[in-house]
């Protein structure tokens, strides 16, 4: 299931970015073309930010998530100033937003990690 | 396939591979055998020790110099995390963190720990930290598909 979850997400991007490269080439670039290629520039960055805090710091899995958490809110904060997505009084939304999605990553994460344990302490166990 | 097993006392542990021809399976066979007799030189204050992969518990890196931890002793070994990960990958070593590669071999448990970083526990009651991004890592040499 999970990788049908993970491929379907692929295809979408690809099909969205392909239909929106043929768009380009008869409309020009609209205001929802650039809204979609300003999210996957984000989407980018985020991805190389939280690969290089994956690389460079070994922290306990909660301090992880509340570094990354602060990090990528300045980020889309700083990247939605530039691209003109917040007004100066509603700029905190920038936090709820990534809140969400982290709290939905951690408890996935928190999932994942228990279930990968579980199974290799079963292993462990067979084995003796 | 078929296995047969038998003591044989006063002689070195033997595999003996009987093939009915000579293919990819069995290439593959050989070199995972051949790759479980692996050693490595450590250095120790006795001068230089030959030890083999089955009595490595871990292999860490301080400030950029590799030691071997087996059950009792520590040797200096002279190489690289990165050859060392690709030397060894399908003999039971797997790299828990940035620094430390671990033989799975002598895992007696992995836990989560209080401040939620994980730990695994050696059979000799050692303990090493293991980084998240690592645990698939581990799951996968247990699935025995190497990493």
């Amino acid at each position: 299931m999970k990788k049908i979850l993970r491929d379907a997400c692929i295809l979408s991007a690809l099909t969205i970015l392909a239909v929106f490269a043929v768009s380009i080439l008869w409309m020009g670039i609209t205001a929802e073309i650039k809204l979609v290629l300003e999210l996957f520039g984000l989407s980018f960055i985020i991805a190389v930010v939280n690969y290089l805090l994956d690389e460079l710091t070994s922290l306990p899995i909660i301090g992880s998530y509340i570094l990354k958490y602060f990090v990528v809110t300045a980020i889309v904060m700083l990247f939605g100033f530039i691209a003109g997505w917040f007004f100066k009084s509603n700029f905190w939304m920038a936090f709820i937003y990534v809140g969400i999605v982290f709290v939905l990553a951690y408890l996935l994460d928190a999932i994942k990690i228990k279930r990968d344990i579980d199974f290799i302490n079963r292993k462990i166990k067979e084995r003796a | 396939m078929k296995i047969e097993k038998r003591q044989v006392e006063g002689k070195p542990l033997t595999v003996t591979v009987e093939y009915p021809e000579w293919n990819r399976s069995v290439e593959s066979l050989v070199r995972k055998i051949e790759r479980l007799d692996l050693s490595f030189v450590g250095k120790s204050e006795d001068g230089l020790v030959r030890i083999g992969i089955l009595d490595v518990y871990y292999v860490e890196n301080v400030e950029r110099k590799l030691f071997i931890y087996t059950k009792d002793n520590t040797y200096r070994l002279e190489s690289s995390m990165a050859s060392l990960e690709k030397e060894a990958g399908v003999a039971g070593l797997v790299r828990v963190s940035r620094t430390c590669i671990m033989n799975i071999e002598h895992l007696k448990e992995i836990r989560q720990i209080r401040n939620s970083h994980l730990e695994a526990v050696m059979d000799n009651d050692e303990r090493l930290i293991v980084s998240r991004k690592y645990l698939g890592d581990i799951k996968r040499a247990f699935k025995g598909e190497g990493v």
